[in-house]
């Protein structure tokens, strides 16, 4: 079976959204290129298997082992501590380990694109192991330079990271909301705007846009309101989710 | 409508809990985050009978989500809005203190 061949038909609106994250991820981002986003997304699926993460994921506190992940080999030790972390063991990160990143060279801003490629990997990655459809293989990167534009208006305010609030997008920003009025899971990746808008862009397709969240008169999907919020909770549960 | 919100806490089992067809979305979602391959094997069939190809696609693409978006969340500590821990405190009626949610 070839897995970069669908085996399962998708609507064509969440196959667009799937097309262009890839497009996304496989490109230049603010401050990586596209080849070290694609060595992040390999670091993603590196980290499942890595007897680092499997050893902290069964510890009490991950914070008590120590070791060396086995890794790609293409990235600084702190962003594949970042990669390896967040894709195995979320629900444990600290604001304390987010600042021991920073502290060992990562900047906010990369820790930030870094966090939004690999929610999307993890994302399509998730979407084609539910459908048996095999990891797909990574595609070649795309070229040209990080465009380095910092939101002049981003700060510290309710997160870890700095954040913009729609107040403080300026003309020289990508908006990072075009959507709408954000909520605050939405302000997550603002300090890399770009990231905001190709999360959110796959994600309005893979669960609802942000209008259909609530109108529990319609259903948008094949499945309904009730149903796929018992997925929705029960898969936060496992990820152990609070938000 | 009246839905048993504890498949969430409790997985797969114990019925559907006024969900239709949610024990099999509760044992979908399982097998696609915790394995192994063959309970996913088994459970994928299973909502295909139950819910065709669209439906099916729509529960591995909201399981997608979710598996993704809770990664922004975790990493960056954005909080959760007031009002929805105001929600949070009504759940803790249901399924008792929030700190042994996920006593596993």
């Amino acid at each position: 079976m070839n897995a970069n061949e669908p085996t399962v038909a998708i609507r064509p609106g969440l196959a667009a959204a799937i097309e262009r994250a890839w497009t996304h991820v496989s490109g230049p981002g603010t401050w990586f290129t596209g080849i070290d986003r694609l060595a992040i997304a390999e670091e993603v699926r590196a980290a499942k298997p890595c007897p680092l993460c499997q050893a902290r994921k069964a510890a009490i506190s991950p914070y008590a082992v120590a070791g060396d992940h086995v890794e790609c080999g293409k990235l600084p030790a702190p962003l594949i501590e970042v990669v390896h972390r967040v894709t195995t063991d979320s629900g444990r990160l600290t604001e304390s380990w987010y600042r021991s990143i920073l502290d060992a060279g990562i900047s906010d801003a990369q820790y930030v694109e870094a966090i939004g490629v690999i929610a999307i990997i993890i994302g399509l990655d998730t979407l084609d192991r539910a459908l048996g459809q095999g990891t797909k293989a990574l595609p070649a990167p795309q070229s040209g330079m990080p465009s380095r534009v910092r939101p002049a208006g981003a700060a510290k305010t309710i997160a870890w990271v700095p954040t913009l609030e729609p107040a403080d997008v300026s003309a020289d920003d990508p908006d990072p909301y075009p959507f709408g009025d954000p909520v605050n899971i939405h302000r997550a990746l603002s300090l890399v705007p770009a990231e905001v808008r190709a999360f959110f862009d796959l994600d309005f397709e893979l669960y609802l846009p942000q209008a259909a969240i609530r109108d529990f008169d319609h259903d948008m999907r094949a499945i309904d309101h009730a149903q796929i919020e018992l997925l929705a909770g029960r898969t936060s549960y496992l990820n152990d989710c609070f938000y | 409508m009246e839905v048993d919100l504890s498949g969430i806490q409790k997985g797969a089992g114990d019925g559907d809990g006024g969900v239709r067809h949610g024990d099999a979305l509760l044992a979908f979602a399982d097998a696609v985050i915790l394995g192994p391959d063959t309970a996913l094997t088994e459970s994928r069939s299973r909502l295909l009978n139950l819910l065709g190809t669209e439906g099916l696609v729509d529960a591995a693409a909201t399981v997608a989500s979710f598996n993704s978006v809770v990664r922004l969340a975790d990493s960056t500590g954005i909080p959760i809005e007031a009002h929805k821990q105001e929600i949070a405190a009504g759940l803790e009626q249901s399924f008792g203190p929030r700190e042994a949610w996920y006593g596993r």
